[in-house]
């Protein structure tokens, strides 16, 4: 377990998919103590007829496939697994006894599913009154669209950000990378630790609804504040920025390679001007770039043309102008300066890991461990939390209730 | 217990700072250089990130340093390394403070310029939007300042938990990477580098934009929802056709099926597209304008809006706190105990 000040905080953590169980990875980077409470099948079967999405750990499915697939793994580090199966009475009781020791309960289910397990928030809290209960159901549990089937990708043009994205007013576009997951994430840790200051306070528990809608919703609140003032045109603009010319993304020398380039001010503009070395005029005002926008755009290109990004982007930078690659991931694990803040962790078979953005002292990824294995930690979390015993976890094991395979 | 809060910098900062606000801290913005620029008005910027707070501005250093040192947290975004040192922010004398730069305050890239678009172009997301053929997308809008302040909110609440003094260091390219999906992991597991296919999520098919009568709608089949999506299409034959049994099988006639989706979807309205999606139980979302949103029933009925007064006397609706607390269970959602 991760070291760092949430150390004396206890979650389970029943979440599944992308925002649910990034958010408990961050709360894990901060030191929590993260039980992942998995149902027997939560990882998939027990042997896989194809590749997953992001590959295998190690890139082999290994002898237990389910413990390698590399998007899932990616999500659980410094995590314990208990892997228990909610739907029998005795896996819900085993449950609830570790609601009892928990400080938190967080999950991402349907809005009706914690219900139908009997374990919504008057179940929690009669088991634990202090024990705060997060429910990210894509819609939240209330109002008439609480019971629709919510997912990142189409959750994000709910929010109004299509309004917004795109080549033009007839070209619109999505992200197609279900942008409200992470979105929802870290307002779930936030949500988290804002509860349990205020239980400080209280002395009580609570439940609170982080909904993935109404997180991407608040994350766009500026442009919906614009749409009720009316002062900016909010249709989708390609590459080009409001508030900033030239702003763009422009071709460079090689195959598919590009550079966003961003002139904040004149300031930038002159820097500019100074490195493509053309005819441009140094003095033009905002306005009159932003008149003169697609000329511009063709010196850059022009200029950018003749070069590999990463003179391109030297050159600007040696000027003081926003210029950044567009990257491809080894392009960023191989970064010098990404490489110097150790930011990706390889802590899984050597495999570069996003770390934690939050660097400060008692938080090292030097102490962090690897996901867990199926139901690694059935024994000690029900024994350290709830003093269960062998007896009964033989029990529970008989029964299938908790297990560290899944099912044949 | 009401903390005190000094803000100080752009839209990362002051998103951090609009969380503590909204959650009954005291919260001062101090103003002290000019803001970058915007993709809204700062008219719209000030209500959405600013109400709730006191307002501040100084030039004088000395100032600024009094009153981050006198907060029991002080949040600091600035465009390099060398400005937050510039600033004195180590000699600021409060229990918790956070510094926000684009690449942090260490690195051979620590005083490099950034804005948005750089960053999620050097952090591996703009590479994934926009069209195959065509220049990739940058995002619009403030996503990168907003989860930086995000994590910076959610540093300083662990710190104040454990009851412990702390300096942070957050640098939002690390922020842009740490939100990435499969992306990093498809490449050194699977050997594949994710790349930009329009509208399409690619490895999910049907997953994509469809134009209706009167709109869009965007549709996320995963493979669980296939059955129900044939059904959502009145066209149950589609269960034994063999070019859509599987998920791989679905991709490789993805052009096939997107003409079928499109031709059902083009006969019916965008309303009529939602209620068969919720009879059927498919993931799909309206492309709603934020006009759209403001209006909503379900968020509506949710109080997702709170009042405000923007400096020209208009009152707008202004998004809550995106959770929402209870002290008792929702009764929509009751059955028996």
């Amino acid at each position: 377990m991760a070291s760092g000040p949430l150390r004396d905080i206890r979650i389970l953590d029943l979440t599944h998919v992308w925002a649910g169980p990034l958010a408990t990875r961050i709360l894990a980077d901060l030191g929590a103590e993260v039980v992942k409470i998995e149902a027997p099948m939560g990882r998939g079967p027990r042997f896989y007829g194809g590749i997953p999405i992001g590959g295998f750990i190690g890139r082999e499915p290994g002898d237990e496939p389910y413990n390698s697939n590399a998007a899932f793994v990616k999500l659980q580090r410094n995590k314990k697994s208990v892997a228990l199966d909610l739907k029998t009475q005795d896996g819900r009781e085993a449950f609830l006894n570790l609601v009892a020791e928990a400080d938190v309960v967080i999950e991402n289910f349907s809005a009706s599913a914690m219900t139908d397990l009997k374990l919504d928030y008057r179940h929690l809290q009669k088991a634990n009154p202090k024990v705060i209960h997060i429910a990210m159901p894509g819609y939240g549990l209330t109002g008439p669209y609480s019971n629709r089937v919510a997912f990142g990708p189409t959750v994000e043009p709910m929010s109004g950000l299509t309004q917004v994205m795109g080549y033009s007013e007839h070209e619109l576009r999505s992200t197609a990378m279900a942008l409200p997951d992470p979105i929802a994430a870290l307002h779930a840790v936030s949500a988290v630790l804002t509860a349990i200051q205020k239980r400080e306070r209280t002395g009580t528990g609570e439940l609170v609804e982080m909904s993935l809608h109404e997180s991407a919703v608040s994350a766009h609140g500026a442009w919906i504040v614009e749409a009720q003032l009316g002062n900016r045109n909010l249709t989708p603009q390609g590459n080009r920025h409001p508030e900033m010319a030239p702003h763009g993304v422009y071709s460079c020398k090689g195959d598919d390679e590009w550079v966003a380039i961003a002139c904040r001010n004149d300031e930038d503009w002159r820097s500019l001007c100074i490195c493509l070395g053309e005819d441009l005029d140094a003095g033009l005002t905002l306005s009159e770039r932003m008149s003169n926008h697609d000329e511009i755009d063709k010196y850059i290109t022009a200029w950018c043309k003749m070069r590999p990004p990463a003179e391109v982007v030297h050159t600007l930078q040696e000027h003081q102008v926003p210029a950044g690659h567009v990257r491809i991931t080894p392009e960023m694990t191989s970064d010098p300066h990404v490489q110097f803040r150790e930011f990706f962790v390889p802590l899984e078979n050597d495999t570069p890991i996003p770390g934690n953005p939050i660097k400060m002292d008692r938080i090292s990824p030097s102490d962090w461990t690897p996901c867990p294995r199926l139901g690694e930690h059935n024994e000690s979390v029900l024994k350290n939390w709830a003093g269960f015993t062998d007896e009964e976890i033989d029990r529970l094991k008989h029964l299938n209730v908790i297990v560290d395979k899944p099912p044949r | 217990m009401m903390l005190t809060v000094v803000e100080i910098g752009g839209y990362a900062a002051g998103y951090c700072g609009r969380l503590f606000a909204q959650t009954g801290n005291l919260v001062t913005h101090v103003k002290v250089g000019d803001l970058p620029p915007a993709w809204t008005s700062k008219e719209a910027m000030d209500v959405f990130l600013h109400s709730d707070k006191t307002m501040l501005e100084s030039q004088d250093l000395n100032e600024v340093s009094r009153l981050a040192g006198s907060a029991d947290i002080a949040i600091l975004e600035a465009s390099t390394a060398d400005e937050v040192e510039s600033l004195g922010f180590d000699d600021w004398s409060c229990p918790v403070k956070v510094a926000i730069t684009p690449f942090g305050r260490t690195g051979p890239h620590k005083n490099w310029q950034a804005t948005s678009s750089t960053l999620l172009a050097m952090g591996g997301f703009t590479n994934l939007m926009g069209d195959p053929d065509r220049a990739p997308l940058t995002l619009p809008g403030h996503f990168v300042e907003f989860q930086s302040g995000g994590f910076a909110y959610s540093a300083v609440l662990a710190c104040g938990l454990a009851d412990e003094s702390n300096s942070i260091d957050i640098g939002m390219l690390e922020v842009v990477m740490a939100l990435s999906q499969f992306t990093t992991v498809m490449w050194h597991c699977a050997d594949i580098v994710r790349s930009r296919h329009g509208n399409d999520f690619w490895s999910v098919v049907p997953t994509n934009l469809f134009r209706c009568l009167d709109g869009w709608v965007y549709i996320n089949i995963v493979p669980g929802f296939w059955d129900p999506f044939v059904a959502f299409l009145e066209l149950p034959e589609l269960v034994l056709d063999k070019r859509f049994v599987t998920n791989t099988r679905r991709m490789q006639n993805r052009d096939g099926l997107h003409e079928i989706t499109a031709g059902v979807l083009a006969k019916l309205t965008r309303d009529e597209v939602q209620q068969r999606a919720v009879d059927c139980r498919i993931p799909l979302g309206a492309v709603l304008s934020f006009d759209e949103v403001l209006d909503d029933a379900h968020l509506a009925s949710r109080d997702m809006w709170i009042s405000r007064t923007t400096p020209s006397a208009q009152t707008v609706s202004v998004p809550r706190l995106p959770w929402l607390c209870h002290d008792t269970f929702p009764t929509d959602q009751m059955s028996d105990f």
